[in-house]
């Protein structure tokens, strides 16, 4: 069939040079023409009919970072030249992952594929590597469980490592999941005994790892696991070590909003559940052995050991599955909701972990109180159970988000967090106000606009408007907004500000990401494959993301990702063919796979 | 009657400065940091709507462009850099374009070119007329008095002519302004006699400009820096504007001052060039967000008013101290360059001096209309049934 290939490239991207892909692309068969065009302003449909119609074109390739864009208009042009519209071809770079060093054959790759007429995942498959039949997971939440349990419960060696004391991650944090208002920890706890009992899962908590190498279906990976000073096997969790333990700092458990000591538990639930040992603060640690050391004499079963050392563990694993999950940006930067000037201007976590019912104040929601630190006889502000309800709380959407100057994207799950909020907030305390500032509710899953309905008929203020001022007026909190579906200014009179903070990728992804060689997005969250037809695997074989790691999403989106990617794993493991990396096949074996199935 | 929509709209309001507006995706927070912004007057997310949709019609009828001041705060804020601050300054520039009833304002924020090739002809124009009057009946070595080479008989006439011009120009230009916003608005019913128990508004705004102070009790400057210096750059202009038309025969003779008119020449001389000099040095560096982006016209404001305020003062200078040819000459070039200036303030930013106070007036009578509609509605609510 005689071709035609069109260049449509915007902007020169870094890797490809286009006159070489263009070259390239006139020595294949059946090409009559290569043309390099212009994007801007969009090529003219006349001329391109034209020049179909002289060259008697039978099919169309376009070939860009996004032809797609552009495939009405060669559309219209073929049907004005009376050509088959089907054999208008798109040969994307950037769909089909030209980037990095192959980026130069990758490319030429697609355009041949466009070319032949086949479609490029069919003709690129990779292959060969035997697998190793262990898996590591990175990251121990609700991703990281889902799919070790996955895994293991097909009867394969997981090593699921986390680098805090315990799994669960951020949804052992949660109150209640949206839109169905269950019980966060009733769905993750028996998860997570699962996995800390499975006989299939190694589990090391407090771990990173530190080093990866080899190659796709046989990687050695290098873990460093840090002390945790206490034997997780002999600890019973008689909390008699935290009794007697003098320091006293933040919980990250509770977001900040509650005290612990330098030995402690994350949470009762926890798995292993056992105690450990913050050594950035346990006086023991810090003054290397001086002074302090009272948990280990007061210890009954003798389990803590302060003179233990960091390990490093290696092991051999065929697939390695990325579970890093997200962090909050940090909001105190966004000076004009007034976080951190005002007490009652709180976090969304800081706020789910008041309205646990495990939390701090047992799950009332009350405002701050005031105390005097007795060590530093400063004013300080926090939760007492005994603090007084608020009259009036409003919530605000996207901070943060969808805002140029920190995060461009959308966090996804902010909204229905919030309107998740403005329930429990309605039914905890009486006659309270509830104020929702929103730009647009993105209410996009199963249930999701029917619980925005309900909330709305519950008796919330849903404000769409999104507000950019918390101030204090005569010792009274003050939120300003648009109300812009009615039309008006509004001032509304609060004694709290929960802000829906934006999602960021968890601290270490940079790292991580250099060391598995894996590209990330320009967001910062971890590149997939292809975000349509390959949203788990990455550029290197036997490497996949599942979670909040590649991309803001909620809990059921993050479960099911975590189970397609077991899935992924389970597949290679059982079908026999190994597996390979997509940067690894040669130009000449695709060409020669898409010869192949041309003929058919 | 039908709402007409002009699809091109947002795209020909790119040629007076407003870029991004594409970009808004209404989320109110410009509004919400905006200190002008009240019940009434809601702005500057609705003038962005009303742009982005194309109701061109309707923002022909709005005050709000000129209640806001620019403080650039609700720019700061934007999440989506949609630049809402330079967005109503735009609209300013085309509002001026559209009061403007001969087009001339339209073409000059529309092209440079057009606008500095006008300038050069009326300037040439002046300096050839004048050059040719002062030598064909003085002497370029006499100043003043008998022989003068621009005697300030024929200046003081000469003054009222170009003011008469302006003032025609002007006067037109208010009443379209009026029938805009006034007349064709017709969403409200305005009482006559509110335009009379509000006409305090109009000479309280011109010479106190209150609002502008307002806008800046939010920034960082100390003591309200940008509201004195426009308004010692306003009071100077207007002063100079009287001495020339009224004062200047006295102006123009000496050598020795006369300190009861020269002493006003002085202070409306510092204002001016403490303006210019602010207005130059923020333009250059782009350190608030209002002067992040200069619009053509923007610079060849400042240009020319530099070039007004430096030969005045050097040609007062010679006069004094008896340099009297390069006294005169200077003063020819000086003239060159404020007959332009004065003829093209109806048609450039400028003439916000006009229109603002008059917005803030007929803002006020519209505010005080709804607070009466209210009054009565409160009063005697009406059941639908």
């Amino acid at each position: 069939m005689r071709t035609g290939v069109f260049f449509c490239q915007g902007e020169e991207r870094k890797g490809i040079n286009i006159d070489s892909v263009a070259k390239y692309s006139a020595n294949l068969p059946d090409v009559e023409t290569v043309q390099i065009l212009k994007t801007s302003p969009p090529p003219d449909i006349g001329y391109l009919a034209g020049q179909i119609k002289a060259l008697s074109l039978g099919r169309v390739v376009i070939a860009g970072d996004f032809p797609g864009y552009f495939k009405p208009v060669f559309t219209r042009a073929m049907a004005l030249a009376g050509g088959n519209t089907a054999e208008v071809r798109l040969a994307s770079f950037k769909e089909h992952g030209a980037r990095g060093e192959n980026a130069m054959d990758r490319a030429k790759a697609i355009v041949a594929c466009a070319v032949m007429g086949v479609p490029f995942p069919l003709a690129a498959v990779p292959g060969g590597n035997p697998v190793n039949h262990a898996t590591l997971i990175i990251g121990g939440g609700i991703a990281g469980i889902q799919a070790s349990l996955e895994i293991a419960n097909a009867g394969k060696q997981v090593y699921l490592v986390e680098q805090s004391g315990t799994i669960g991650g951020h949804m052992a944090m949660f109150d209640k999941t949206f839109p169905t208002l269950d019980c966060a920890a009733c769905i993750l706890t028996p998860k997570m005994v699962s996995v800390g009992q499975h006989e299939m899962i190694r589990l090391l908590t407090k771990s990173n790892v530190i080093s990866v190498s080899g190659k796709p279906g046989s990687y050695k990976v290098k873990i460093k696991q840090k002390a945790r000073f206490v034997d997780v096997k002999s600890c019973v969790a008689c909390n008699q070590c935290t009794d007697v333990c003098p320091v006293r700092v933040k919980s990250e458990f509770d977001a900040g909003i509650s005290i612990r000591k330098a030995i402690y538990i994350p949470f009762p639930q926890a798995v292993p559940n056992a105690y450990l040992i913050d050594e950035t603060s346990c006086t023991y640690i810090l003054t290397g052995g001086e002074k302090c050391g009272v948990c280990a004499k007061k210890c009954p079963k003798e389990c803590i050991n302060l003179n233990e050392t960091d390990k490093i563990i290696d092991v051999e694993v065929g697939t390695i599955i990325i579970a890093t999950g997200y962090e909050f940006l940090d909001v105190s930067k966004i000076e004009q909701y007034g976080y951190g000037r005002y007490p009652n201007v709180v976090t969304s976590i800081e706020f789910e972990r008041l309205t646990n019912a495990s939390g701090t104040t047992g799950g009332r929601i009350v405002t701050k109180s005031k105390r005097i630190n007795k060590k530093t006889g400063t004013e300080e502000w926090y939760f007492s159970p005994e603090g007084l309800p608020p009259r009036s709380v409003a919530l605000i959407h996207c901070v943060g988000s969808r805002n140029k100057k920190y995060n461009p994207y959308c966090s996804r799950v902010c909204c229905m967090y919030s309107l998740k909020f403005a329930h429990l907030i309605k039914e905890k305390v009486p006659n309270v106000s509830v104020y929702e500032f929103y730009i647009d509710m993105r209410a996009f899953g199963k249930g999701y606009e029917e619980f925005a309905e309900r909330i709305r008929q519950e008796g919330t203020f849903v404000v769409r408007g999104h507000s950019a001022s918390v101030s204090m007026k005569n010792n009274q909190m003050v939120v300003k907004g648009e109300d812009i579906l009615n039309d008006r200014l509004v001032e509304f009179e609060v004694d709290m500000v929960v802000l829906a903070v934006g999602l960021v990728p968890s601290p270490g992804t940079a790292e991580l990401a250099q060391m598995l060689g894996i590209p990330r997005d320009e967001d910062g969250w971890f590149s997939e494959l292809d975000y349509n037809g390959n949203p788990t695997d990455t550029d290197r074989g036997g490497i996949y993301v599942a979670g909040m790691c590649q991309a803001p999403k909620d809990i059921p989106d993050t479960v099911a990702q975590a189970s397609a990617v077991a899935a992924g794993v389970l597949k290679n493991l059982t079908s026999g063919k190994g597996i390979g990396h997509m940067s690894s096949i040669p130009l000449s074996e695709i060409e020669a796979k898409a010869k192949k199935i041309q003929i058919f | 009657m039908a709402t007409r929509v002009n699809p091109e709209f947002i795209d020909d309001l790119d040629r007076f400065g407003a870029e991004d507006v594409k970009m808004c995706y209404q989320c109110g927070d410009c509004s919400t940091v905006c200190p002008h912004a009240d019940e009434i007057f809601k702005f500057p997310r609705k003038s962005m709507r009303l742009l982005q949709m194309g109701l061109e019609s309707k923002i022909e009828t709005t005050l709000e462009p000129w209640l806001c001041y620019y403080c650039g705060q609700c720019s700061e804020q934007c999440p989506r850099e949609a630049d809402p601050g330079e967005t109503m300054m735009s609209l300013r520039r085309w509002l001026i374009s559209r009061y403007d009833f001969t087009g001339i304002a339209r073409l000059f924020f529309r092209s440079r070119i057009a606008e500095i090739a006008a300038i050069i002809i009326i300037a040439l124009i002046t300096g050839a007329f004048l050059l040719y009057y002062g030598f064909t009946g003085g002497n370029i070595g006499i100043y003043d008095g008998e022989g003068a080479f621009l005697p300030s008989g024929f200046i003081h006439r000469f003054d009222l002519t170009v003011g008469g011009i302006l003032l025609i120009f002007l006067v037109i230009n208010a009443f379209r302004m009026w029938n805009f916003t006034m007349l064709k608005n017709t969403s409200l019913k305005v009482p006559w006699w509110l335009y009379i128990t509000e006409i305090w508004q109009f000479p309280w705004h011109f010479f106190t400009q209150k609002r502008y102070a307002e806008c800046e009790q939010k920034h960082e400057h100390p003591v309200y820096m940008p509201w004195l210096l426009h308004l010692g750059l306003m009071l100077g202009y207007v002063t100079m504007l009287v001495l020339v038309m009224v004062f200047v025969e006295a102006l123009q003779s000496g050598p020795e001052i006369i300190w009861e008119v020269h002493i006003f020449g002085y202070l409306a001389s510092a204002g001016l060039l403490a303006g210019t000099i602010y207005f130059i040095r923020n333009r250059l560096r782009k350190n608030y967000i209002q002067y992040k982006k200069s619009h053509g016209t923007d610079w060849v404001f400042v240009i020319l008013l530099t070039i007004i305020v430096l030969t005045g003062i050097a040609q007062h200078v010679l006069h004094r101290t008896g340099v009297y040819e390069w006294a005169n000459y200077l003063y020819v070039i000086h003239l060159m360059a404020v007959v332009p200036w004065l003829l093209r303030m109806p048609f450039c930013k400028w003439s916000h001096l006009l229109y603002r106070p008059l917005a803030m007036y007929f803002a006020a009578i519209r505010r005080e209309a709804v607070r009466r509609q209210e009054t009565i509605l409160n009063n005697y609510p009406v059941f639908v049934k």
